[in-house]
């Protein structure tokens, strides 16, 4: 079999807008022009149409049709173009209709499902329609038809793992992490990445701001004021059960980051005796603590570079909130940004190569996402014109961008490309903020 | 010598208004007169001329004697415009610093072809009130009522600024001579944001705005052990609004009483 590897392609295309106002596309390229072409078609009952198999070969088709597309890494001709002939197993291929000019598709996805008494079983294929080669094939059971979703985002991510040759596991089993308005208090949730398949994890009526996943996706650090206890508290959330309250120096404690190896935090706190934000980061106990700043200014948004080596961060100490980085004991300070306005909610790509981060032009009320190049300084707009944008993250593939807005009205989440494209709403109701992508979830085969 | 005429003259004025209204309070029998005539409606073909509209509004609402407000009003198809208390005809919307001695209402009257708008702020004078001492009141009951009796005041602060003004200063003063009064409660100090700002950085913000205070009051001679600090960021806003005025009242440092 050849190598797909340079079939695939990452074009992220960021439209480039200085603060001037002079817009101009840039496009940064890796690899070859031409996307690869998917096809995927409607899955079909294995054994007989009953009434369970159909309704849930729909929801199927719809998650796996929906994350394909949201991978944002192929093109996916219209299914009104698609043959006819319904696809069971290989046998029903009739691979020259996939190759008229309308179709012309690289790859075919196509597989079988049925629901039994006790179990659901889906066969899943991935064919290569030039060589007609078998690319993957998967047999997946489960207890019964409320686990299909899964099984569709494991899918998905396995092709999109396949035909990046390994650049990119998928996102679609991933999940985000974030702070919903109840009341007067904010509880912290864990949905899936597509907005589904909402978990409660606080319910203790305070403020609960800020959430961070542990590298492993067990663990969440967050920030909670709760009413009966003054101050902020910082939180280590275990997802199955349990938690700890790390030691801060004081009772301000806001926005924690856990270190890529997974065994620091950096945090932004007050000292005991001092007067001003500063960052400090200490082992997951708390021991261990370093006040790495040590400016009378306000120091706060830490997050990790991927190699744990490097700390981005915010600091009003030349008069606004900008953009500052450091190494991790708080040498080499610089500074990344120097556009004026507010800059802040830093977050540093899986690859090293770009922070995210939100800027207020000077005498504007709305923030917007950006990107800066860490090597270059060159700087990137994500979105503009719609509402107030806030609290960036990263997608551990590093191709999408979660964050929140008030361009429905109201403040929500939302997703989208990290070239500010294919956006797509994950809440509707009420106030969410403070999103958070989580890692991958497992490896992919 | 014109000065004592124009006394005289005023003297006469003054008179006359005061024999002619004698006068008319003379009772007499009135006849009982039928209610006026409803106004004719407006003729269907000639577009309506469209009503003005006032409003105005002070901020802060309730200052100190001697301090200062800020009166904002807008209209709307007004052709006249006039605020009462001196302070005359105006622009269709803007602003005015006013510094009154006592509490005042300001009535602003919008005048135009389709007829008058009025509307009214009250601009209230709050009077340091000196509550009976109790003896058996704990402290922290005299300093919750204290706080409820208005005699705590909040200070306010510039947009992304943690300074405390001259104003703030004289109004921490006088907050620090009520907490040394009541020296075994407790006082939380709340750091609070306008909305302008990122969550994030608010949060820090308002850590600044309440150790600020915090730092000015241990100055003034209370005791740091009488008081905590708590960021709420942009979390609290005293008014929900979108409006410069209701980021003013968000930027603030606010005290309540602890246990």
């Amino acid at each position: 079999m050849r190598s797909l590897g340079f079939r695939f392609l990452i074009v992220l295309c960021f439209w480039y807008s200085s603060v001037q106002g002079q817009d101009r596309p840039y496009v940064i390229e890796i690899g070859q022009t031409a996307p690869t072409r998917l096809a995927v078609a409607p899955f079909t009952a294995r054994s007989s149409d009953t009434q369970e198999t159909v309704s849930t070969i729909k929801v199927f088709d719809e998650v796996l049709w929906s994350d394909l597309k949201f991978a944002g890494m192929f093109e996916m001709p219209s299914r009104s173009f698609y043959p006819l002939t319904p696809i069971r197993l290989r046998e029903d291929v009739e691979f020259e209709n996939w190759q008229v000019p309308s179709l012309d598709v690289d790859f075919l996805a196509f597989g079988n499902l049925q629901v039994y008494e006790t179990a659901v079983v889906v066969e899943a294929f991935l064919f290569d329609v030039k060589t007609r080669q078998q690319v993957m094939g998967r047999r997946y059971t489960i207890a019964d038809p409320t686990l299909i979703r899964r099984v569709a985002h494991q899918f998905a991510d396995q092709i999109v793992f396949r035909l990046s040759a390994g650049a990119s596991r998928g996102v679609a089993q991933t999940q985000i992490a974030y702070s919903a308005q109840k009341g007067s208090a904010k509880e912290i949730y864990v949905m899936d990445y597509d907005g589904n398949n909402v978990r409660t994890i606080t319910a203790n009526g305070g403020l609960n701001k800020f959430p961070e996943w542990t590298p492993d996706n067990s663990k969440l650090t967050f920030v909670t004021n709760l009413s009966s206890r003054r101050g902020w508290e910082l939180w280590l959330q275990d997802l199955a059960g349990g938690r700890t309250v790390v030691p801060t120096p004081s009772n301000f404690v806001s926005s924690p980051a856990v270190s890529p190896d997974g065994n620091r935090l950096a945090f932004a706190s007050r000292e005991a005796s001092g007067d001003n934000p500063e960052i400090f980061t200490s082992e997951l106990n708390g021991s261990g603590r370093r006040n790495l700043t040590r400016h009378p200014a306000i120091d706060a948004s830490p997050t990790w570079s991927p190699t744990g080596q490097q700390i981005a961060f915010i600091s009003d100490r030349t008069g606004t909130p900008q953009l500052w980085m450091m190494d991790a004991d708080g040498t080499n300070l610089r500074r990344l940004v120097s556009e004026g306005g507010h800059c802040d909610s830093p977050s540093w790509s899986p690859d090293g190569r770009f922070i995210l981060y939100t800027w207020q032009a000077p005498k504007q009320w709305t923030h917007d996402i950006y990107i800066v190049e860490v090597a270059t300084l060159r700087i990137f707009q994500l979105t503009s014109g719609a509402g107030s944008n806030e609290n960036p993250s990263w997608s551990p593939d590093g191709r999408h961008v979660v964050f929140q807005s008030t361009r429905s009205g109201s403040r929500q989440i939302f997703i989208m490309n990290a070239d500010g494209k294919n956006l797509k709403q994950l809440t509707a109701y009420g106030i969410n903020g403070s999103p958070a992508w989580s890692g991958y979830f497992r490896a992919e085969e | 010598m014109m000065s004592r005429l124009g006394r005289n003259l005023c003297f006469a004025c003054v008179s006359v208004l005061l024999v002619s209204s004698l006068g008319c309070n003379k009772p007499r029998a009135t006849p009982v007169s039928p209610p006026p005539p409803r106004p004719a409606p407006a003729p269907a073909d000639q577009p309506p001329t469209p009503s003005p509209t006032a409003s105005i509004s002070a901020s802060p609402s309730s200052i100190d004697r001697g301090e200062q407000t800020t009166l904002s009003w807008e209209t709307q198809n007004a052709s006249a415009i006039l605020i009462d208390q001196g302070i005359g005809n105006v622009n269709a919307r803007g602003s005015i610093v006013v510094s009154p001695n006592d509490s005042t209402t300001y009535t602003i009257v919008a005048r135009g072809g389709g007829g008058d708008a009025r509307a009214s702020t009250r601009v209230t004078i709050v009077e340091p009130r000196r509550l009976e001492p109790v003896v058996s009141l704990s402290d922290a009951e005299g300093l919750r009522r204290e706080i409820e009796a208005g005699n705590v005041q909040d200070v306010f602060f510039e947009f992304d600024k943690a300074d405390l003004s001259t104003m703030s200063q004289a109004r921490l003063d006088r907050n620090a001579e009520i907490f040394k009064r009541y020296p075994q409660a407790k006082v939380i100090i709340e750091g609070h944001c306008d909305e302008r700002g990122t969550e994030e950085y608010n949060l820090a913000l308002g850590d600044r705005r309440a150790l600020a205070t915090y730092q000015f009051l241990v100055s003034r001679g209370v005791a740091s052990s009488q008081l905590e600090t708590i960021s709420y960021g942009e979390e609290r806003p005293f008014d929900p609004g979108h409006t410069e005025s209701a980021w003013a009242q968000n930027r603030r440092a606010h005290f309540v009483a602890g246990n």
